[in-house]
């Protein structure tokens, strides 16, 4: 719904030029904020935050820590396929490729590592990755840190699965358990 | 008024006692100044934070006790000390370091005359509470806070910055422009009182109208009351006229300052707001009068006496002052942070077009009163 605001532009009258009634109407409402405060801490809306954390709203959920999702027999579900590192503006995703010994089709990250502090926090690895296998799910806000190398997610810190996670009905875990329904045809 | 004896020889025991009376007073009143300024660091933020709906600072802590945040003017001042002393390559090193010397000393001055109390007998010896006492205290005060002009203006030239010297000329226009307010403010309330002398400005304010109520400064001039607000916030160069300093974008006259030297101006400001609630408070709220407490005691229109020992009275009546300066400062932190700022020019034409006339206009008013009358 709409909400229209009607501005009154009318000329001031001479007790609001004279400006010292009104600064004194203003001085009531900022000094009964302090009081009431002052008596009644309740009305104060900070959140103390690390201690005490407001659930996220939302999309908001969708905004927080990288993860990378594992299969049922703890091999990553990342192809390692560089779309994310190409869809990401902030140049924060770092992978090298390696390929299974005994699988010829898909390849693997050996390493993969995000840079959180470089990360814009966007969300377009996500929806980059045709495998879904990493997601910004994690409800932890990134950031906060005493030195740059806790900003640094690496391959294992990465890894991480949600409870009801993995599905064993994917198609990606059939991969895994070598390769059983593919390249057939 | 006492007269001292002149001063023959240096073993002169009046002026030895002098000497040590008033080295006590300098120190009380210093003391409680200085402390007073650190906590009034912490209400302001405790204060703008609250009547924002926030709850500011509250993490310094000693042991895991915070203290509702009160370790935070504390943890301010060892990290201002632990800041890198910066002085600009091409900056006058001389008046750059003189600059916030003269900013801090007239504030710091200006104590002398300020009346905190009535006197105490100390083993049949006179004491009055005021540091300095002399028929021109008045006068005193305001010329010697005019000399605060020197210290912007030098750390605005000093430092080779031409926003800082910007800033500098934004000062001494505005201070310049309030000083002579401030002091034509005060006009009216001179001809009622007939001195210039503190202490007996406060005095007189112990009297009473229609016989009930107390006869302070601002039951007869409450219009030269605003005003003297309004020209000493100017003055003290705070919001609604910060336009000097503007913290928030321009910055102005001590931008090349940092470490102690900028906490000087800082303590600076914060001194000067205690400076002016206790003017307001002696000129205008009856100074440490408390109402109906005569020197034997409270004395009530009713014809109720009671009767209180000296002692007694003098900390009533420095407790009395305390308190009003306290809400005098409470007052102008809440103003600070309820009003947005002036433009520059609205600040200019505020003073020479507002509150110079108006402040004539009272002149003329009250002289024509006292004539009638």
């Amino acid at each position: 719904m709409i909400e229209i605001k009607k501005v009154d532009n009318r000329p001031l009258n001479l007790l609001e030029r004279l400006y010292i009634w009104e600064i004194f109407k203003g001085f009531l409402v900022t000094s009964g904020h302090f009081f009431r405060n002052l008596f009644n801490p309740k009305g104060l809306i900070t959140v103390q935050y690390p201690e005490v954390k407001r659930p996220l709203e939302y999309a908001a959920k969708r905004r927080t820590r990288h993860r990378l999702k594992v299969r049922a027999d703890g091999s990553p579900k990342c192809v390692a396929c560089f779309l994310c590192a190409t869809a990401c503006p902030a140049n924060c995703i770092h992978i090298e490729a390696a390929e299974y010994q005994a699988n010829p089709v898909e390849k693997y990250p050996a390493v993969f590592d995000v840079d959180l502090a470089r990360c814009v926090v966007c969300g377009m690895c996500v929806e980059a990755c045709p495998e879904d296998a990493i997601a910004m799910d994690t409800e932890e806000i990134p950031g906060g840190a005493l030195k740059r190398e806790e900003m640094y997610l690496t391959r294992e810190k990465l890894f991480r699965n949600l409870p009801g996670e993995p599905s064993l009905k994917g198609a990606a875990n059939r991969l895994a358990q070598g390769g059983k329904g593919i390249g057939r045809g | 008024m006492e007269k001292f004896k002149p001063v023959i020889s240096l073993l002169n025991l009046d002026l030895l006692l002098f000497t040590a009376i008033t080295a006590v007073k300098i120190g009380f009143l210093l003391g409680a100044v200085m402390g007073f300024t650190a906590f009034l660091t912490w209400v302001e933020r405790k204060l703008s934070s609250l009547m924002q709906d926030r709850v500011g600072p509250n993490r310094a802590s000693i042991f895991g006790f915070t203290l509702l945040g009160l370790f935070h003017p504390i943890a301010d001042g060892i990290k201002l000390m632990m800041k890198e002393d910066f002085v600009p390559a091409r900056a006058d090193k001389v008046l750059f370091t003189l600059a916030p010397v003269l900013t801090l000393v007239p504030v710091l001055a200006a104590f002398a005359v300020i009346p905190f109390g009535n006197y105490v007998d100390v083993m049949g010896l006179r004491v009055e509470l005021v540091i300095a006492r002399f028929p021109l205290g008045l006068l005193y005060a305001l010329a010697v806070s005019g000399f605060a002009i020197y210290g912007t203006f030098l750390a605005g030239w000093s430092s080779k910055s031409n926003f800082a010297l910007l800033g500098a000329l934004r000062g001494a226009a505005q201070m310049i422009s309030y000083e002579v307010v401030l002091g034509l403010t005060l006009i009216g309330l001179l001809m009622i009182y007939g001195t210039a002398d503190l202490q007996q400005i406060v005095r007189e304010q112990g009297k009473l109208l229609f016989g009930f109520i107390p006869a302070w400064g601002v039951v007869y001039q409450f219009p030269a009351f605003i005003l003297f607000l309004a020209a000493a916030i100017a003055e003290n160069k705070r919001t609604p006229f910060d336009v000097v300093e503007g913290e928030s974008e321009i910055i102005g006259y001590f931008m090349e300052y940092s470490s102690m030297r900028f906490a000087v101006f800082m303590f600076a400001e914060f001194i000067e707001i205690i400076l002016i609630s206790m003017l307001a408070v002696t000129l205008f709220l009856g100074g440490w009068q408390v109402p109906f407490l005569e020197e034997a005691g409270f004395l009530f229109p009713g014809g109720l006496a009671l009767p209180v020992h000296p002692y007694l009275t003098a900390l009533a009546q420095m407790g009395a002052f305390a308190a009003k300066t306290a809400f005098m400062c409470w007052a102008l932190m809440t103003l600070r942070w309820t009003v947005p700022r002036f433009r520059f020019d609205q600040v200019m034409k505020l003073a020479w077009q507002g509150i110079l006339p108006l402040s004539l206009l009272n002149i003329l008013i009250t002289g024509l009163a006292l004539t009638l009358i």
